[in-house]
């Protein structure tokens, strides 16, 4: 297989996850609503999530997603690694390239452990029943939102989960932009475009999910 | 002017190599980068020690054999320069140059500072060319190519081939050099019968040479000394893209 | 022996095609018999180890950089003339054709001339088709601007990298066919001597410049495309590399050397700052077009440029040559800058420079314009120099270029060696004692891509049933062995001075006495000064390092070595020929008002030297003019 087409799934599956992440932010934004109507909401909308066919399919397509591209992202890393051979004795990246850019795979990792937790956290729970049990509201809905509560009054994981939005913003500024160009866009204008858009987003998605579990906190 | 040069020096690609400190009197501000390099080599010499090799030839940024890591940049300190027109007022009295080869697996070290680069040669032997014998061509403007289209086959095709993208790049990628020879004739009207099997004869060969992939971090351009956009990767990848849908 | 020019029968309109038509072919077959050598891998050399590969000879093609597209052709900025008359401006093959007799100042042959225009038109449709991006209109047909010498705009051009956009077809070319397995392309390795066995070019001696190996190849014929040889001046627009030890080997051998004392100095190189400079860059001489060249009026004016009133400042070049102004030749604008700045009208630190400003066509056409046409070399400028040419102008200097000079061809170019061609800037053919911008590329191009291969047939027909004696013959053994006796020599002497310290020393009698302008006593004096440094050469360098390893120190100075002994044979010329002509300015030989005065009764002719054992005779290639009459080259 082509490094270009290796390259292309991390792009692709890139993508796919950035769609996924506006949806998801959408979703959380539930949380911040005042607590006799977000819990009302935020329960009926993950019931709705988890037993809905289509959802399912998708999230599915997301795991595969997640996977393909650590995988992907491994192999590839690997190879350049292997490619570039003896480093440079000095190297000032910082004057010809952004920190980001030059560290994917760090910031990749960081944010693959915080997938981890955060499955171990809800998912598993949920999902899987693992851990202690669920309750449910009046509507006869999984409390997922007296799960989200809990969690995001005990300080340490306010923290994990608020700073671990950081390098997913930097991954996501130049993981965006940079999908696009491997994907082959290069609209000159475009990509002028693309590179404020791929900012924006990448801000939004830091800092709204990061603010999410301090306002829990303080709720 | 004095300043303390850090150079790597290496026999040979089987041979340790390691940075040699060297003290440099009497400079001028005025000397080219390669000029004081030449300056320590006539006094090496007359210390009975053998002179550093390095590769330059036209020394006005055009032919692309020079080309060191200067300072822990490709080409010094200044962006879209290449190493001949760096000179030495960019640099305080004082000072400690470190320089160092290019660094890239598929740019073994032959001596010093020089490198072996022909993995460039072998890509461009891969279908950087329109295959048509010499005296068939038909008269020059009976091809019309709108002055856009020519400008920005020029502005790819400005590359001098000195791979510092290469070695600037933390994945040893070869995807700006390639993709600047690959869009300069694909762009072109004469490039078009065989567009897509040059861009996929020469991404192949260009993956035996084990040069590593891009991952955007845009180095290469600030470095470039044709100032060629990173932009010309991207459209690279788009003829790829069609070349394997339609090609 | 005579020489003999080969000039084939018929009108000058006639003689190519009359050649063509007589000459032998060879079928395919044999032809893959038959191997040939070509030395350098630039417009010349690249485009005819290419075109002959195309036509199926077997070609080693060597070169001394680390990749053939490197070769210094890559440097021409400004353009390449064609005859295409594409403006509409009266040119034509045969204006075309005059236009490079009379800038050449009537010293070179008029056949050779006459073709070179006659192929200019026919080059452009075929770089086109290779894919050179030359400049466009806007509606998709090729630009032209003008070049100096001329008062039409023949010239084509790719922004200011015309050279490197052609030496790039060239390679591209090049590597189509090694890709092909038709040339095997040797890079870093250097041609050190010639082989000649019973009176014919059979092989050359080369050094592996990565491990120092010196190795033998055999060959049906030996094609020499090493370029100019200008850095006998040592400081030059040339490349480090470019030297002249092919060509001056094989001169030792028995191939003669015409007119080696016509070398072009440019008038817009950027001046020397100091002593160390190991360069001249140049800046093109389409600059001309837009930029005017001044000094001040008054000696040794302090003040900035934007300090000197418009009446205060010389235009000399639009005051001396009126019709032509500052497009005049590039000879004659180069002694007209030594003529100011030896007038003490120099600017710039050391006073060796003069302005080139464009402030009048900046507020003419506005920056934008300006911009776009020369972009690149304003940014060249200010990254050699530190200043921005928008605002102030720029500071130019003569500077040592291109060789008119070489080894003497005839029509088909070959030298005095059957089986030894030379073809690019190494030969003397069609420019005589100067050359116009932009014809460089065109002579070096057609060499290699539409005459060589048309006319090497000729004599490789006569070797198809003699194959090559190889490598085992015992001259290659004995040649081998002289080139590592010299090695050996100069890794022996390990004397005191470096040989870079020689070249600086040999450059500044050379640049004193030999170039611009030149006198009998200075050139007497400069044999006899030139003769002292190589005895104190061969006595007194210092080389470290080995043979048998990458030594960069030794590649300089065994070019140096040959240098010395060319720069005593381009005196040796310049002193024999009491005439101004072109580049070559006698001063004992000069009008009132300092324009060169030109002696076609006695001096009608090519000096064509050989060598024999250190000594050199002179031969002369008599020069007829049956279609155009000499006159008084003038420009004003």
């Amino acid at each position: 297989m082509s490094l270009f087409f290796k390259k292309s799934i991390i792009a692709a599956t890139g993508l796919f996850l950035c769609i996924f992440l506006i949806v998801h932010l959408s979703a959380n934004m539930l949380l911040l609503l005042p607590e006799n109507l977000a819990r009302g909401l935020y329960n009926s909308y993950s019931t709705t999530l988890r037993e809905s066919i289509l959802i399912s399919i998708i999230a599915y397509l997301l795991y595969i997603s997640i996977i393909f591209h650590v995988i992907y992202a491994g192999i590839v890393t690997y190879k350049n690694r292997q490619s570039k051979g003896v480093r440079n004795v000095m190297n000032h990246k910082n004057e010809n390239s952004s920190w980001a850019s030059q560290n994917m795979g760090v910031l990749g990792v960081l944010i693959l452990i915080f997938i981890v937790v955060h499955l171990v956290n809800f998912w598993a729970r949920v999902k899987l029943g693992i851990g202690e049990n669920v309750k449910t509201d009046v509507a006869g809905n999984m409390d997922v939102y007296e799960v989200t509560f809990t969690l995001f009054h005990n300080i340490y994981y306010v923290i994990f989960y608020s700073i671990l939005m950081i390098p997913l913003g930097f991954h996501l500024h130049h993981g965006l932009k940079s999908a696009f160009k491997t994907l082959g866009f290069y609209h000159k204008k475009g990509l002028k475009i693309l590179a404020k858009t791929s900012l924006i987003y990448a801000v939004v998605m830091s800092v709204g999910f990061g603010i999410i579990p301090i306002i829990v906190y303080f709720k | 002017m004095k300043v303390t040069f850090k150079i790597w020096r290496q026999e040979g690609l089987e041979t340790q190599g390691a940075l040699k400190t060297y003290d440099v009197d009497r400079l001028s501000e005025d000397m080219s980068f390669l000029e004081a390099l030449d300056h320590l080599n006539e006094t090496l010499v007359l210390k009975n020690e053998k002179v550093i090799a390095f590769e330059s030839d036209c020394r006005e940024g055009i032919c692309g054999a020079c080309g060191v890591f200067i300072n822990g940049r490709a080409h010094g300190p200044h962006d879209n320069m290449s190493t001949c027109q760096l000179h030495m007022r960019s640099f305080k009295d004082g000072d400690t140059i470190v320089v160092e080869p290019w660094r890239a697996g598929t740019f073994p070290i032959v001596k010093d500072l020089v490198v072996d680069r022909s993995a460039f040669d072998r890509i461009i032997e891969q279908g950087a060319y329109i295959t048509a014998k010499t005296g068939t061509a038909a008269e020059a403007n009976a091809i019309l190519i709108p002055k856009e289209v020519a400008d920005a086959s020029m502005d790819v095709a400005a590359c001098i081939g000195c791979g510092a993208c290469v070695a600037t790049c933390k994945n040893a990628s070869a995807a700006l050099f390639v993709s600047a020879k690959i869009n300069h004739l694909n762009k072109l009207p004469q490039g078009q019968p065989e567009a897509h099997k040059r861009l996929l004869e020469m991404t192949t060969q260009m993956e035996l040479e084990n040069f590593g992939s891009c991952t955007f971090t845009a180095a290469c351009e600030v470095e470039c000394p044709a100032e060629i956009s990173i932009n010309s990767i991207a459209e690279m990848n788009a003829r790829y893209v069609k070349a394997k849908l339609f090609g | 022996m005579m020489l003999d020019s080969k000039i084939p029968e018929g009108k000058l309109e006639d003689k190519w095609r009359n050649y063509q038509a007589q000459s032998h072919l060879i079928n395919p077959a044999n032809k893959k018999k038959l191997n040939i050598i070509v030395v350098g891998s630039g417009l010349a050399g690249a485009g005819a180890a290419a075109t002959l590969a195309e036509m199926g000879y077997v070609i080693q093609c060597f070169c001394y950089q680390d990749s053939a597209r490197r070769a210094h052709s890559v440097a021409a900025q400004g353009g390449i003339n064609a005859a295409k008359n594409y403006q509409h401006d009266g040119d034509s093959v045969w204006r075309m054709f005059y236009d490079t007799l009379k800038g050449g100042d009537f010293r070179s042959r008029e056949a050779n001339t006459y073709r070179l225009a006659e192929l200019s038109a026919p080059l452009i449709d075929h770089f086109v088709q290779q894919g050179v991006p030359f400049a466009r209109e806007y509606g998709g047909v090729l630009a032209n601007r003008s070049f100096g010498g001329v008062q039409v705009q023949r010239t084509f051009y790719a922004r200011g990298q015309t050279g490197q956009q052609l030496i790039l077809a060239a390679y591209s070319q090049l590597s189509k066919m090694i890709r092909a397995k038709k040339v095997e392309m040797l890079p870093r390795h250097e041609v050190l001597d010639i082989v000649v066995i019973n009176g014919k070019a059979k092989g050359v001696i080369v050094r592996d410049l990565a491990t120092g190996e010196i190795k033998r190849f055999a060959a049906d014929a030996v094609v020499l495309a090493t370029g100019g040889y200008s850095r006998v001046f040592r400081l030059s627009t040339l490349a480090i590399g470019c030297n002249g030890s092919a060509i001056w080997k094989a001169h030792k051998r028995g191939a003669f050397f015409a007119a080696p004392s016509f070398t072009q100095i440019h008038p817009t190189a950027l001046p020397q700052t100091s002593e160390a400079q190991s360069k001249l860059t140049l800046m093109s001489e389409s600059l001309r077009n837009d930029g005017r060249i001044w000094v001040a009026k008054k000696m040794d004016d302090e003040r900035k440029a934007k300090d000197i009133p418009e009446e205060e400042r010389d235009y000399y070049l639009e005051r001396r040559y009126p019709s032509f102004g500052n497009l005049a030749p590039r000879d004659i604008a180069s002694r007209a800058a030594k003529e100011r700045i030896d007038a003490g009208h120099g600017v710039g630190q050391l006073k060796n420079a003069v302005y080139l400003d464009f402030k009048h066509a900046i507020n003419k056409f506005g920056k934008p314009v300006i911009e776009d046409k020369y972009g690149n070399l304003f940014t060249m400028y200010e990254k050699i120099t530190g200043i921005n040419a928008y605002q102030e102008p720029m500071k130019i200097s003569p500077a040592a270029h291109f060789s008119m000079g070489g080894l003497w061809v005839d029509y088909e170019l070959m030298t005095t060696i059957p089986g030894l061609y030379a073809i690019g800037e190494c030969n003397y053919s069609d420019h005589g004692a100067n050359r116009l911008g932009a014809n460089s590329l065109l002579q070096t191009s057609i060499d290699g891509y539409f005459i060589l291969p048309n006319t090497i047939n000729n004599y490789l027909e006569g070797e198809i049933g003699q194959k090559h004696p190889g490598v085992e013959h015992p001259e290659f053994a004995h040649v081998e062995n002289e080139v590592k006796v010299q090695i050996n020599k100069i890794l022996e002497i390990n004397g005191n001075r470096t040989a870079d310290d020689f070249h600086r020393e040999l450059g500044k009698v050379m640049w004193q006495e030999c170039a611009m302008s030149r006198n009998r006593k200075g050139l007497e004096k400069a044999i006899v000064q030139i003769k002292v440094i190589k005895e104190q050469f061969w006595k007194d360098v210092k080389v470290t390092g080995n043979n048998n390893e990458m030594n960069t120190e030794l590649e300089k100075a065994l070019r140096l070595a040959d240098f010395i002994e060319l720069a005593i044979l381009m005196c040796t010329d310049a002193l024999q020929r009491d005439e101004s002509c072109g580049a070559h300015f006698r001063e004992e030989y000069q009008t009132e008002d300092g324009e060169a005065v030109r002696n076609d009764d006695d001096f009608k002719y090519v000096s064509v030297w050989e060598y024999n054992e250190g000594h050199f005779k002179l031969h002369k290639e008599l020069l007829e003019f049956e279609y155009v009459q000499p006159t008084v080259r003038s420009y004003k």
